[in-house]
């Protein structure tokens, strides 16, 4: 309980990079961010088609024209037309309904490994920054041995060993995002852990858990979120990587990077078959990427001061 | 047959790279070839493992023996049936049990020294004796002996009327010079009396230069480079831009564009090989035969061909491909989902049901294959979960009886026996399914023993029929061979048993 490392106490733990300009802790600004982020048009916009990726995703078997395994030998690499906006495949399935219900198979995968990674990295790093000393150099050795693995090479040995699929390619690619939101939160965490409202809050008598849960945590929070943000786009990628691989879901589910493998060998023949689920690839990611600067611009303190600023 | 059949792609994966290389690549077409101008570039898709013919299974490294090595009797390019080749003609005993090759004069190997019988001794006895992968084609041979240089006699334990096929059938029978293991590494180097002489091998390619005192006549090309290009739209670049004059290499799909094509000659011809799919019979409900036949009912074989070849292929409801003589017209079967439904009802099986259906990405076209029946069998209550594995895990699960069941291929057959036997015997070696019918089992019996070719025919299709309604195999189509080359190119051949023999071709 009151074995709180005192100031000094790690000095293995470097000081912050940015660390925040004010003392106050700042109020709730869920209004403001929002304001800002719509400010931001390249933000904006890429959270926009964001949302429409995920609700495409959510009510794909709604919205494809046809079901995902519906053949039609007749239609074999039919070009784009009315009636297949973006062609079909050897298979004459039509591959704007792959597209879409493709879309929900990518993005359950890349939530899912970073919600894990999210989960996982974050408890490290709060634990490794908040408790330092020896809990600090455990985790985040353990930490620097997984980082040091090339990432698709890691998912792609945890997926050999435990066999392909869904599930396992969301703890795959989960597994090698943990070390980075480990490392965020940790900088984040020893910024704010010396700050004066948590040694005043810790000096009347507050818990680990209350000092945890309701002033560091929050406070740590945007390099995380932003974290989160740039990881989906990773994670997305790396799970068309692992599909294209032949690591990820089974055919003849449909999933963007098995159709990119498969459409790889028509390619002179049927340019639409990889580049329509190439594009969706491309538009995903870029999104999550775009959205993910917006947010550090946005949640960056004194960039947020200036943009403020700038808008009275 | 089986040698054929595991063709090592995956290690040829890694060439790709360095095959595709493209320009500034020197090759050393050695002292004797001359090399150049008239020497022919031919791309393949994958590297040999090794060039021993007795040893390798590997249809990469026969592509390159083919060329090197000769055999007793060869199937002629048009039709497959056997031919003289190092033997010039052979008499068979009355009782059957005898055969007497009288063997070719002047006939020199490559290092000069002369062929006699003692050498077609030592090749058959070092397959028998140290049991080579092909040992089991001399399963009936009692003895070979040589009584004098220009003479073999083969002597039997029961009639073999399928003798030359088995000595003749492919290069994996290759006449070797006496004591060619000890004197020669034969792992990289040859000593044959073929066409071509092995000069070189390297992870570019493989050279073949031209034997002059090749008994054949020696050929008019100074000789052949294998390049090994795995992506076939490399190849098929290289061979538009005339840096490869010859490739196998043509993915179904793009059969169509090269048709018209001015750049590129095409040659097709329906092969032996045939694709089929096979259930477990230790599995219920696939023990079931009304199961079985519910599933070959639903399967509509056209759509299989039109996703996985392009249509580059010969629908077959039995095994032997049309055309050659021991095919059989047969085809029980209609495309029929309501037909289908009843039997499954008729067996009482409880819909849906789940069928696991391996395949492996080695072979992509039972991939695709697997799509369309995995969409024509949803109809009718079963529920197919392709299960695609690397090549050596679907041998090994294979080997183990874990499947509901698979998709593959086999290749390289000419006589039924190489069809029917190892598949379909109860105690047959490839018998994976455990099909167990004491009536087939006594029709290839007595067939693998009858001389009369009639009789024998009527006996194998007899068997088949039965193979084919009990769905042993469910069979499902003999696949086009296809092959392209530079206009200009000719003297060659496609054959129906894809061995790629570059003896009489001439380039312009």
């Amino acid at each position: 309980m009151t074995q709180l490392p005192t100031p000094g106490a790690t000095p293995a733990a470097p000081p912050p990079s940015e660390p925040p300009p004010t003392a106050a802790p700042p109020r709730p600004r869920w209004r403001e961010t929002l304001g800002l982020l719509a400010r931001n048009p390249t933000a904006a916009v890429s959270a926009v088609v964001l949302v429409l990726i995920v609700l495409m995703a959510v009510f794909d078997e709604t919205l494809a024209p046809d079901g995902p395994n519906e053949q039609d030998p007749s239609l074999q690499l039919q070009p784009p037309s009315r009636s297949h906006p973006f062609g079909t495949d050897e298979f004459g399935r039509d591959i704007l309904s792959r597209v879409v219900l493709g879309a929900a198979t990518s993005l359950r995968v890349g939530f899912a490994s970073v919600a894990f990674a999210l989960v996982v990295g974050t408890l490290i790093g709060l634990l490794a920054g908040y408790y330092g000393r020896w809990v600090d150099d455990a985790l985040m050795r353990l930490m620097d041995v997984l980082f040091a693995f090339p990432a698709v090479l890691l998912a792609i040995a945890i997926v050999a060993i435990r066999g392909a699929g869904p599930a396992n390619a969301i703890l795959a690619i989960g597994i090698v995002y943990v070390p980075i939101f480990a490392r965020v939160t940790r900088a984040s965490v020893l910024g704010v852990r010396e700050e004066v409202y948590v040694r005043a809050s810790r000096s009347v008598g507050a818990s680990d858990w209350r000092l945890i849960t309701r002033h560091v945590l929050p406070n740590a929070a945007p390099p995380i979120i932003v974290q989160t943000s740039i990881s989906l786009a990773f994670a997305v990628l790396a799970e068309a990587a692992l599909s294209f691989l032949g690591l990820g879901p089974r055919r003849p589910n449909p999933s963007w990077g098995l159709m990119l493998a498969d459409g790889r060998g028509f390619i002179d023949q049927a340019w639409w078959y990889t580049v329509f689920p190439g594009l969706a690839i491309v538009v995903t990611v870029l999104c999550f990427n775009l959205l993910g600067d917006g947010l550090r611009d946005v949640l960056d303190p004194r960039q947020r001061t200036l943009m403020a600023g700038g808008g009275r | 047959m089986r040698t054929n059949r595991l063709l090592p792609l995956a290690a040829a994966a890694a060439l790709v790279l360095t095959a595709c290389g493209g320009g500034g690549e020197s090759v050393d077409t050695g002292g004797g070839g001359g090399g150049g101008e008239n020497t022919l570039v031919a791309a393949v898709s994958a590297e040999p493992d090794q060039f021993d013919p007795h040893v390798t299974n590997a249809y990469a490294s026969f592509q390159v023996l083919e060329n090197v090595y000769d055999t007793l009797v060869v199937p002629s390019a048009e039709d497959l049936t056997m031919q003289p080749s190092l033997a010039e003609s052979w008499t068979t005993s009355p009782d059957q049990l005898s055969w007497t090759f009288t063997l070719r004069d002047g006939v020199t190997f490559h290092d000069g020294s002369e062929f006699d019988s003692a050498d077609v001794v030592y090749s058959y006895r070092r397959i028998i004796d140290e049991e080579l992968s092909n040992a089991y084609r001399f399963a009936t041979v009692a003895d070979v002996q040589a009584p004098d240089p220009r003479t073999v006699v083969i002597t039997l334990t029961r009639p073999t009327p399928n003798l030359l096929e088995l000595i003749g059938a492919f290069k994996g029978m290759a006449i070797v010079s006496e004591n060619a293991a000890d004197e020669f590494d034969l792992q990289s180097e040859a000593n044959g009396t073929g066409p071509f002489r092995l000069e070189s091998s390297d992870a570019n390619g493989t050279v073949l230069t031209a034997f002059e005192d090749y008994w054949g006549g020696a050929p008019s090309i100074d000789g052949v480079e294998f390049r090994y290009i795995t992506e076939a739209s490399s190849a098929l670049t290289a061979l538009r831009n005339g840096e490869v004059q010859w490739t196998d290499n043509v993915p179904p799909q793009n059969v169509a564009d090269l048709e018209s094509d001015e750049e590129v000659e095409l040659g097709s011809v329906t092969s032996v090989e045939y694709f089929y799919m096979s259930m477990n019979y230790a599995v219920p409900p696939f023990d079931n035969r009304d199961v079985r036949r519910a599933i070959a009912t639903a399967v509509d074989r056209d759509e299989v061909t039109q996703a996985a070849r392009f249509g580059a292929a010969q629908t077959n409801q039995t095994a032997i491909p049309e055309g050659s003589p021991f095919y059989l017209d047969y085809a029980p079967f209609t495309p029929d989902q309501d037909a289908a439904r009843q039997l499954l009802e008729q067996a009482g099986v409880q819909t849906p049901l789940t069928m696991g259906l391996m395949v492996t990405d080695e072979y992509p076209e039972t991939v695709a294959a697997a799509q369309v029946i995995a969409s024509q069998l949803e109809p009718i209550g079963i529920d197919v979960e392709i299960q695609e594995e690397d090549f050596a895990t679907w041998l090994d699960r294979q080997s183990q009886g874990d499947f509901d069941a698979f998709m593959l291929s086999w290749i390289g057959n000419i006589d039924p026996a190489d069809f029917y036997e190892n598949q379909h015997l109860s105690t047959g070696g490839s018998n994976y399914q455990g099909y167990a019918n004491p009536q087939v089992d006594d029709l290839l019996t007595r067939a693998a023993t009858e001389v009369d070719q009639a009789a024998r025919k009527d006996l194998y299709d007899q068997a088949a029929r039965i193979i084919v309604d009990d769905v042993s195999y469910l069979y499902l189509y003999n696949p086009d061979e296809v092959q392209a080359w530079a206009p200009g190119l000719t003297g060659y051949q496609v054959r129906a048993d894809a061995a790629i023999n570059f003896e009489t071709v001439e380039l312009p």
